[in-house]
């Protein structure tokens, strides 16, 4: 690739190595290794390989979802493998540390002669070097020598080329280049893939991200900025035909008792105060909280619905004329019982199993407090009651899912990543391309020959095409 | 909404007619070895002597095809319009079928730039073919698909502007790149069978063609890097963090990384070629799943489809 090495040898002086185990041995062979487009073939394939597992297999879910799907035996082969969070797992973390390793050593290796060869003297070269480059031809040309190099480094200059030449009593040398930037660009792109790498390292050690379901009224604390976050409000917007157009939610931060900020956040537009964003991130139906509840009250006797009644959340609510006081205590989405501590809670946030928790006061002296079930109705009977309750519907307190993080490390993120960009931008429409021009007298000194030559480290077509302009330029080059 | 599918449809029967005349031009362009295959009454002994049809037929597939670019260019504006009218949003890129319509447009615009500056013709019937592949894939979706549907919330940002149209832009020039790994195989094959068909005549030598193919990479690579950066970006926006290895990302990521072992591979021997040519479309073909694949078969953050 690197088709004219520099003239200075890189590197130490090498001694005739021995062939043990010499530290210098060891050294070149390392950087030979860690430098190597080979490995940087295999890592890249390795870790576009490893990456699909993650997005076939789901991600950090519970044991019983993968035990369902693939079976005890393989879930205990994906714990083994980390195949249940693979992009964090030592391996895959360990692959891109060692892409980063490879392009900074090939960066440390390959960088310093690029640097060099742009301040180099590259006019000492012979004419056996111009004719056996790539591209290479000879064109008769009237004129002197002098006024035909003249004419060349002006042609060049014109065309953006940075022009050296030299003129010796035998013949004049001309070397032109262009688009180093290009290979610059390169090394900015392998030293960025560092940069991105780094600040995700920063986030993921300083910095945190939860989710949290939030009600409308309810004030938060913030233990990370030292702040509290009070849900002011939330609602959501529908389009017309009833397809959801936004979810928002008006958030206020208080320090103490001082309102600092409020704002009303919605999908794609966050609230951040002390680097701490908050963003609205989903809604749902709480699973431990309604707003209001629909009963059927029924004579336990004849069956006959004598009154329906909505119950506002735990609020107390009479009935005079049935002789009764009521109050919705309690509710849970999908009824689950731990009877160790003897507690009632929600298996799952899905409304599977709906039942509230109702207080029952009534005129005889009656008290009682039964879990009456949306999709059970009867199960429970209250002794001494001439009232059957039945729990006909319900609507759901909506909570806000606000996804609450603070990454220290993403503004290093994105200079790696502009980085990247312009650099692989650079190399991608940039080519580096160098020429060397030999003029040589001809014997009677009224014209001379001119051997030109030049190579390209891509883009050949392009250069073909250029170095062709170029040698039917100087054809005409003294008129 | 029926008036911008009626332009998706014209622009599919366009780029059929383009395609049509590209090959056309292929087999037109004779051996130049064999006049006396000339078609009867052709008047070779006016000196045509590359085939005067050739050059027509050429001329109008071009013709057609800048028709069907601009066909293509007014259906996307036309359902920009629809949705700005109705929907107060107008990136004509917010579903499967609009975004492949884009590709499409992005494929044969593409197209167009390269032939104005190589000149080289018989590309078309490769290049113009994978643009009308898209193009006709777009209209085999069900209808639903097909409709401008508002869009979901997390899609509602400026952001939609311009991280959907630089990745489906980098998906055009892996296409470009695929069809000339195509072509390369083709040619390779006309050359393997020794004697200079019309075929072998009509198509660029090998290595310029492997030369086109490496190009067009390096022009997805960086607009890809592009558009993932953005997508983070719009990610650190809409869903709190810039990376959250959803499958839709992450495949783009394993796009880019597949892409990033040719650009290193053609530095070491033996890369070039029909290697690099087989390796290009194999390049496509992950780059249709990142596409579509992951659209349809799993799940994630991204799938709105
Ligand atoms: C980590 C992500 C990397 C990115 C984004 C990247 C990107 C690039 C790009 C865009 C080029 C220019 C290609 C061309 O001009 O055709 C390039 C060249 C190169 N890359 Fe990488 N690269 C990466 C990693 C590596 C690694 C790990 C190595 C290890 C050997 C490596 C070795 C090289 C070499 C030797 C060149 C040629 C440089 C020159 O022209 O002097 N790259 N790279």
């Amino acid at each position: 690739m690197n088709g004219n090495r520099p003239a200075i040898a890189e590197g130490e002086s090498v001694p005739a190595a021995t062939p043990g185990l010499g530290w210098d041995q060891v050294k070149r062979e390392l950087l030979e290794f860690f430098a190597s487009i080979k490995l940087a073939m295999f890592l890249f394939i390795v870790l576009a390989i490893t990456a699909t597992i993650g997005t076939v297999i789901q991600q950090n879910e519970r044991a019983e979802v993968y035990i369902k799907e693939y079976g005890e035996q393989v879930y205990q082969w994906f714990v083994l493998l980390g195949f249940t969070d693979v992009y964090h797992t030592w391996w895959f973390t360990s692959l891109l540390a060692l892409l980063c390793i490879n392009s900074l050593t090939c960066f440390y290796k390959r960088f310093p002669a690029i640097w060099r060869s742009m301040q180099q003297d590259k006019v000492s070269v012979t004419l056996p070097f111009v004719k056996n480059l790539k591209y290479t031809t000879e064109v008769a040309v009237p004129g002197q020598k002098d006024r035909v190099a003249e004419g060349l480094v002006r042609m060049f200059a014109e065309k953006g080329y940075q022009v050296l030449a030299k003129n010796g009593p035998q013949e004049a040398t001309v070397y032109a280049t262009k688009g180093i930037l290009g290979r610059v660009g390169a090394h900015v792109a392998h030293l960025s893939a560092t940069v991105i790498v780094l600040g995700g390292l920063v986030g993921s050690l300083w910095g945190f991200q939860q989710f949290g379901v939030c009600l409308e009224g309810e004030t938060y604390h913030i233990p990370e900025g030292q702040f509290d976050l009070r849900v002011d409000k939330f609602w959501i917007d529908y389009h017309d035909n009833g397809a959801v157009k936004s979810y928002n939610s008006t958030l206020t931060v208080l320090e103490g008792e001082d309102a600092k900020l409020t704002k009303t956040i919605t999908v794609n537009d966050p609230l951040v105060y002390k680097d701490i964003w908050f963003y609205q991130s989903s809604y749902g139906n709480a699973w431990d909280r309604v707003e209001v509840v629909r009963l059927n009250i029924k004579d336990k006797k004849t069956d006959e619905v004598l009154h329906t009644v909505d119950l506002d959340w735990q609020q107390e609510k009479a009935l005079n004329e049935l002789g009764l006081k009521l109050a919705v205590t309690d509710f849970v989405a999908d009824f689950g019982f731990n009877s160790q501590d003897k507690k009632v809670y929600s298996k799952s946030v899905d409304h599977e199993n709906p039942a509230i928790k109702l207080a029952i006061w009534e005129r005889d002296g009656v008290a009682a407090t039964p879990w009456i079930f949306y999709h059970y109705p009867g199960l429970f009977d209250i002794k001494d009651s001439q009232y059957r309750f039945e729990l006909v519907g319900y609507r759901p307190k909506q909570f806000t899912g606000l996804q609450i993080s603070k990454d220290p490390g993403v503004n290093i993120v994105w200079v790696g990543s502009t980085l990247i960009v312009v650099g692989i931008t650079l190399s991608s429409f940039i080519y580096h391309r160098r020429l060397w021009v030999k003029i040589v007298p001809d014997a009677n000194g009224a014209q001379s020959v001119v051997h030109i030559g030049g190579n390209t480290h891509k883009s050949q077509i392009d250069f073909q095409k250029e170095f062709r302009r170029i040698t039917e330029r100087l054809k005409t080059l003294t008129t | 909404m029926i008036r911008s599918l009626f332009l998706f449809d014209m622009t599919f029967w366009l780029y059929l007619a383009a395609l049509s005349l590209y090959i056309g031009y292929v087999f037109a362009r004779r051996p130049a070895a064999s006049f006396e295959l000339a078609p009867a009454g052709h008047p070779t002994s006016m000196g045509f002597n590359d085939g005067a049809w050739a050059t027509q037929i050429g001329q109008v597939a071009t013709i057609v095809t800048i028709f069907g670019l601009i066909m293509n260019t007014v259906a996307l504006g036309t359902r920009a319009y629809e949705r700005l009218e109705h929907l107060g949003t107008f990136a004509p890129w917010s579903n499967q079928f609009e975004a492949m319509a884009f590709v499409s447009w992005a494929i044969i615009f593409g197209y167009l730039l390269f032939e104005a500056r190589y000149k080289i013709k018989s590309v078309g019937a490769f290049v113009v073919g994978i643009g009308f592949i898209a193009m006709g894939a777009a209209s085999l979706l069900p209808y639903r698909y097909q409709t401008a549907e508002p869009l979901v919330p997390a899609l509602n940002s400026y952001w939609i502007y311009i991280h959907v149209s630089v990745t489906l832009l980098s998906y055009a020039a892996f296409a470009m790149a695929g069809g000339l790994g195509i072509m390369y195989l083709v040619k390779e094959r006309a050359e393997r069978l020794g004697k200079p068909s019309r075929l072998y005549n009509a198509l660029p030598d090998l290595e310029t063609i492997d030369e086109l193919g490496y190009k067009a990479i390096m022009v997805g690579f960086p607009l890809l890097a592009f558009g993932i950066i953005l997508g983070a970006m719009w990610a650190n926006y809409a869903w709190g963090g810039y990376w959250s290895w959803d499958p839709k990302e992450t495949w783009s990521l394993i796009v880019w990384l597949i892409y990033g072992a040719y650009i290193h591979a053609r530095m070491t021997r033996g890369w070039e070629g029909r290697r690099a040519a087989i390796y290009a479309i194999f390049g496509l073909l992950m780059v249709v799943f990142c596409f579509w694949g992951v659209n349809f078969l799993l799940s994630g953050l991204h799938a709105y489809a």
